[in-house]
């Protein structure tokens, strides 16, 4: 099995994603109408809601993939399921340092228990229990059906999640980018294509985990 | 076959009276601290007494859960229970009415000393915060149970069940505790109402997933 970047495709993906990326970077610092009561903090839901998007389409693909595992039997999607929780994460991480830093400025504190914050906080503690249970889990073949497993609850249990933690304190006020689809085109356009960059530097990135886990199963267990 | 796994773990507890002994008197520990850290007015204590009555439903219910599942790992006896010629997901439905059985019955007999301890009065609508938390304790061990499950054969599984139970049971937690918090002050049931119907998703989306899951997790 060869190195990720040996195959031409894959060098030319990685130019493509780089260049888009700090094109993104420009377009939202300077082609972004400058909101008049947020000034640059609104700037950084251009990366914070799309991460929260790739985070959890991530995690749609963790479930996916541990019941593809289950059904399948077939080792390629534990190895997708592991991929995509592991990027999943760090999306999720992005979404949670970005929160706060716009609401200090905003809010006047960083943490309010907003619902969409709060469902995404709960969601990172149970995937550090999944990390968890796929590092010190013990047995290699009976650890994969555990992740799968958890995987599927994860999701499974995010609407309930979502909709009690959004009973429990609907005083709290939500993110103002809700009705993002409300925004005037300056605001929207910039927004969508992040949107779109993101989640195909997402897809970059599931394939080239998924091509080094293949490998280090390849080294160290041989299949 | 249900109800032959069922007998099993009720004549195991009736036998040993492992699980229920050793939650009722983490819980009585529990109530204890709870009482030498809230040493403020009895309406103070009132508006969290639900929270606390929760909170230490979650921490005995992580022992009790864990106790159940473990003992089956003594003689290896989940694996001839495995290797039997059962739906698998019958196992995970045994141990969920089972656990919910045990904490029942953990709850009836700490109720009183929970209340009391707090210095607080029992409810005035005793019968309708009872039937309540019977059905929150479903959704609990629906939750519980999967996890124990999941997590009972791999390494570290005392850590890994309260790592991974604490957040998803968190939406049962919080409707439990705005259940008992109306039906303790007399909040009218359209108030609480949203409430049940997530503790009855839980019980009703858990169990399902748990059956189904079962048989794959617990495959050699």
């Amino acid at each position: 099995m060869q190195s990720f970047f040996y195959n031409k495709n894959n060098r030319l993906l990685l130019v493509l994603i780089s260049s888009l990326l700090i094109f993104n970077i420009y377009n939202i610092i300077s082609n972004t109408p400058m909101v008049p009561d947020q000034h640059w903090a609104q700037k950084i839901f251009y990366v914070h809601v799309p991460s929260a998007w790739v985070g959890f389409l991530s995690y749609l693909i963790v479930m996916i993939a541990g019941i593809m595992f289950f059904l399948k039997k077939n080792d390629y999607w534990d190895t997708v399921g592991l991929a995509a929780a592991e990027i999943g994460t760090l999306f999720i991480m992005l979404v949670l340092i970005t929160g706060p830093i716009w609401a200090t400025p905003i809010w006047g504190k960083p943490w309010i228990w907003e619902p969409r914050l709060t469902t995404t906080f709960i969601l990172f503690l149970i995937y550090i229990g999944y990390f968890m249970i796929r590092s010190f889990g013990g047995h290699v073949e009976r650890v994969k059906r555990y992740a799968a497993a958890i995987g599927i609850i994860a999701f499974l249990d995010v609407p309930i999640i979502f909709v009690s933690v959004q009973f429990w304190a609907p005083e709290i006020q939500s993110h103002p980018q809700v009705e993002m689809a409300n925004q005037p085109s300056g605001i929207l356009f910039p927004f969508l294509i992040s949107l779109c960059i993101f989640t195909l530097v997402y897809f970059v990135m599931l394939k080239f985990r998924i091509h080094v886990i293949q490998l280090k199963n390849k080294v160290i267990y041989n299949v | 076959m249900f109800i032959s796994l069922l007998k099993k773990e009720l004549f195991i507890e009736f036998r040993s009276r492992e699980v229920i002994l050793s939650m009722l008197i983490f819980g009585l520990s529990i109530i204890l601290a709870f009482a030498f850290t809230t040493n403020v007015s009895k309406i103070i204590v009132l508006n969290y007494a639900p929270g606390m009555f929760w909170i230490m439903i979650l921490f005995v219910t992580t022992l009790g859960v864990h106790r159940s599942f473990t003992y089956e790992k003594n003689f290896d006896a989940f694996s001839l229970l495995i290797s039997a010629p059962i739906d698998r997901g019958l196992i995970y439905l045994s141990k969920w009415i089972s656990g919910t059985i045990f904490l029942t019955v953990m709850e009836i007999i700490i109720i009183i000393p929970f209340f009391k301890f707090l210095l607080l009065d029992l409810p005035s609508n005793f019968i309708l915060f009872s039937v309540t938390s019977i059905l929150i304790n479903f959704a609990i061990m629906s939750v519980a149970s999967l996890v124990a499950g999941i997590s009972m054969r791999a390494n570290l599984s005392e850590v890994l069940v309260p790592i991974l139970f604490f957040p998803l049971v968190s939406p049962v937690i919080i409707a439990a505790t705005k259940i008992s918090s109306g039906v303790l002050f007399g909040d009218p049931y359209q108030l609480w109402q949203i409430w049940l119907l997530i503790i009855v998703s839980v019980i009703v989306i858990f169990p399902l997933a748990g059956y189904t899951l079962f048989d794959f997790i617990t495959e050699e």
